[in-house]
């Protein structure tokens, strides 16, 4: 065998490395980085004692208070502001697009008759409004303190529909989909894939939908079998840069990334069409903020538009070949798609179709900012969050959530997305994230385990966390990560190996994002 | 109109409205209704819908990942591997299935509830398949050395890579520690049928992976396990990267993919003695993929390969579907239609 390496440690009797002695025939094992290798055996030995002694400090620091979720932060860090660049107005008139496409991403659809032009909605749908379900910290966040889908059965937006078991008043904002067709004698066909969103409303009742009756998906039935899945909304700050990642600098972060010794894969969901990565949803199913919001519009508020130019059946409809009833179909009253761009409008902004405007919106917000945090009411220090930030990497959770997987290409859109940092803390892969977070629905590349690689920015003031916000606090998301299958058991396992101090300074970190 | 009539045409109208309506929203089975709430549950906890995983054209050849943990030992036939764990550890979870560039969790170790200790643990058993590897390592010394020279700012070597022996065999021993995490890594690698198995301890507790370390020496390994030397032979077929060329094809169909398309399919193969491909391993790919490529490698014919004078089995690795590694990547076409 080869010998080239043969930089052995001198062999100590008794030391901790005794058991790995060089072979005998190791012609060469005295100079390391120009050390003898007793001394660097000795000066590592010292180096331990004075890990032990850390160890020591941390442990009785540990036994004081246990590790706690500093929690959802309150405090203003400015987040939902646009690009300093959009801001700036640079280039002219991209201002006017940021704020016209809040606008929009802030609007109220009707299903007919509204005289803002706000039509459209339906026949399913989760919500009404995009920022209903985007909405925390501020418009184009995740879900909310308050759910809106729990009042919709009530105020009208969904008058002769059933509140589905799931939806409370105070829980996450959702969306929901079997990962399995039922069969026709009611049975969970467990070979029969569906994983489509099942919109929880029909316009069903309302005053402007005419006649269209829909009865809602067998919600009650999924909960009974298990045959439903959750998912809540992706906050959407600082996507544009996101967007703006060439594939080849996310490539050459994966290969970077991929030997570590955490045990940790990875690989990228890809466009069906040309192969380049896709990049948003749980899933990284869409290839962009154009994509992301038509297919939110159509199938979360059911508004056809440009790029999905029909109403969306369900996907039981769909398969069965009845699609929707026609006294459903157009209910608007103006054709397909419902959205689409304006013409006669005599600004810029205002020309556009609804589903550019929010991807103008999406895409010049800046991302969250970090900021302090506040731990039962008293400021954590900057040294521990700097701390965590370090235990954060050095544990492995940064293999995937990594603080910036690289820089953005020059843009064409606004100088703020050029040649920038981006912060994201994920690769944007996905992942195997084993048994206990599989959600057995397949998009595109991903399978039922797979998931990206959740950006953290932002992090401190999400409510709701994991996929489908199983939890609200940060211990759990991180014990969520562990599962048979997963590749984020060992990182998990790390955290929960740290001592509390550590394990509270890396809290605070994510706190802090 | 006379209020007494329009009254009662009001009525039958929103009555057919209402009929209507109930007759629209009777319960349907089939699709995305079900009236049949005693129906079976989905299995909780299990990964009915995959992506690209791992699949073999037998259940009775050995394959890297199909290692078992049972009463307290770890067996792993592919690589000869059988490895006694101290009884205080377990294997709390199964790792995830191998990576499209070649990557195999075999297991992680940790302390079961019983354990009794100051600091807790990992071990980590891995294998990086050397035909797919991203790193420009053609052995296990040279992946160990990739990891020395690739060492994040957060870790500090400890102990260079160097020659040790676990189990009477042969590795390379490589030590690095992360100062403010106060956590040591111990990477003991070597290869067996050109792959880098890498057994990575790690604990806050030295004395621990000391313990771990001695553990190690009940290990039971093939006679070929070394760091740059374990390429088949003995029990196993002998193995080569590369040696699924032109040089060595006689007969060549392509798979065609149709669904997937752009992801990488690593595949290794066993080749008998007759040249015919025996064995099929898809270490990642979707299940078209599979039997896509299965189809058309059993139409393969190789010249037989020969050691010694002998006809005899070789193992060897293709890449089918896209490339991983951006360079290769821009070789390949794309298509707007």
């Amino acid at each position: 065998m080869s010998c080239s390496l043969n930089r052995a440690p001198q062999v100590v009797s008794g030391s901790r490395f005794s058991k790995l002695q060089p072979r005998s025939k190791d012609p060469i094992h005295n100079s390391v980085h120009g050390k003898t290798n007793l001394s660097t055996n000795l000066f590592m030995r010292t180096a331990m004692l004075v890990s032990s002694m850390t160890l020591a400090v941390l442990f009785f620091a540990s036994t004081i208070a246990a590790q706690t979720d500093p929690g959802v932060q309150s405090g203003n860090r400015g987040t939902g502001a646009a690009f300093s660049s959009v801001q700036l107005n640079s280039p002219s008139g991209i201002l006017s697009f940021f704020t016209d496409g809040q606008t929009r991403f802030q609007a109220v659809e009707s299903v007919s008759g509204s005289p803002t032009n706000n039509n459209g909605l339906g026949p399913r749908f989760n919500s009404n409004s995009c920022s209903s379900c985007h909405t925390q910290p501020a418009v184009g966040g995740s879900g909310g303190p308050s759910n809106p889908e729990a009042q919709f059965t009530s105020n009208g937006v969904a008058p002769d529909n059933t509140t589905p078991s799931f939806i409370t008043p105070n829980g996450p904002t959702l969306e929901a989909r079997f990962p399995f067709f039922f069969n026709s004698n009611g049975t969970v066909n467990t070979n029969a894939p569906n994983g489509g969103v099942e919109d929880l409303f029909t316009v069903t009742g309302r005053s402007d939908a005419g006649s269209c009756n829909l009865p809602q998906p067998s919600f009650a039935t999924a909960v009974q079998t298990g045959n439903v899945i959750f998912r809540i909304p992706t906050p959407t700050f600082g996507v544009g840069l996101i967007e703006n990642l060439d594939d080849s600098t996310l490539l050459n972060n994966q290969v970077t990334n991929l030997h570590n010794n955490f045990g940790i894969g990875g690989s990228f969901n890809r466009n069906g069409n040309d192969g380049t990565i896709t990049r948003f949803g749980w899933k990284a199913q869409n290839k962009s903020l154009q994509i992301f919001g038509g297919e939110a519009y159509n199938v979360e508020m059911g508004i056809s538009n440009l790029l999905f130019p029909q109403d969306r059946p369900l996907p039981g409809e769909d398969q069965q070949l009845t699609g929707l009833p026609s006294n459903c179909l157009n209910l608007s009253g103006a054709g397909y798609p419902e959205d689409s761009s304006n013409p006669a409008a005599s600004s810029n902004a205002a020309v556009l179709d609804d589903v550019s405007a929010f991807a103008n919106f999406m895409r010049t917000l800046a991302p969250p900012p970090p900021g302090g945090v506040l731990l039962n009411g008293q400021p954590v220090s900057s040294s521990d969050i700097s701390t965590g930030a370090s235990l954060f990497s050095s544990i492995g959770c940064a293999v995937c959530h990594n603080p910036s997987p690289g820089t953005t290409q020059a843009s064409n859109v606004t100088s703020s997305l050029s040649k920038v940092s981006v912060n994201a803390y994920s690769d944007i892969e996905v992942h195997h994230m084993g048994s206990g977070l599989a959600d057995n629905v397949s998009q595109g590349g991903a399978g039922g385990d797979q998931f990206r690689t959740a950006p953290l920015w932002g992090l401190g003031q999400r409510i709701f966390l994991n996929h489908d916000g199983r939890t609200t606090n940060l211990i759990n998301a991180i014990k969520n990560h562990a599962s048979h299958g997963s590749e984020a058991s060992v990182v998990e396992q790390n955290f929960f190996n740290l001592n509390s101090t550590q394990q509270q300074q890396i809290l605070d970190f994510l706190r802090s994002l | 109109m006379n209020l007494r009539l329009l009254i009662p045409v009001v009525f039958v109208l929103s009555s057919t409205a209402v009929s209507q309506r109930n007759q629209t929203t009777t319960p349907r089975n089939g699709g995305d209704f079900s009236t049949n709430v005693s129906a079976d549950k989905v299995p909780s906890g299990v990964i009915l819908v995959k992506g690209a995983w791992s699949s073999a054209s037998d259940t009775t050849t050995a394959v890297p990942e199909g290692g078992t943990l049972l009463h307290n030992a770890y067996t792993n036939d592919y690589f000869g591997i059988s490895y006694e764990i101290p009884g205080d550890w377990t294997e709390l979870y199964k790792g995830p299935p191998p990576s499209d560039s070649g990557r195999y969790v075999l297991a992680q170790l940790s302390p079961s509830e019983t354990f009794k200790g100051p600091s807790r643990g990992i071990v980590l058993i891995t294998a990086q398949d050397l035909f797919f590897a991203p790193e420009p390592a053609v052995n296990a010394l040279d992946l160990v050395k990739y990891s020395r020279d690739h060492l994040q700012a957060d870790y500090k070597v400890e102990i260079q890579p160097s020659t040790a022996k676990v189990a009477d065999r042969p590795f390379t021993f490589f030590a690095y520690w992360s100062p403010v995490a106060q956590l040591h890594w111990y990477v003991l690698a070597t290869e067996i049928r050109c792959h880098a198995v890498e057994i990575v301890l790690s604990s806050q507790d030295t004395k621990l992976l000391e313990r771990q370390v001695v553990a190690l020496d009940r290990m039971k390994l093939p006679a070929e396990a070394s760091p740059t030397l374990g390429t088949g032979g003995g029990e196993f077929p002998f193995c080569a990267k590369d040696y699924a060329t032109d040089d060595h094809i006689l007969t060549r169909v392509d798979p065609v993919f149709s669904e997937h398309r752009f992801n990488p399919v690593p595949v290794r193969i066993i080749i008998d003695k007759n040249g015919a491909v025996k064995h099929i391993h898809f270490l990642s790919a979707f299940p078209d993929q599979a039997k896509a490529v299965t189809d058309a490698l059993r139409q393969w014919k190789f010249k037989p390969y020969v050691r010694d004078g002998k006809p005899t089995e070789i193992e060897t690795g293709i890449l089918f579907g896209t490339p991983l590694f951006p360079a290769v990547r821009k070789a390949s076409s794309s298509s707007v239609e």
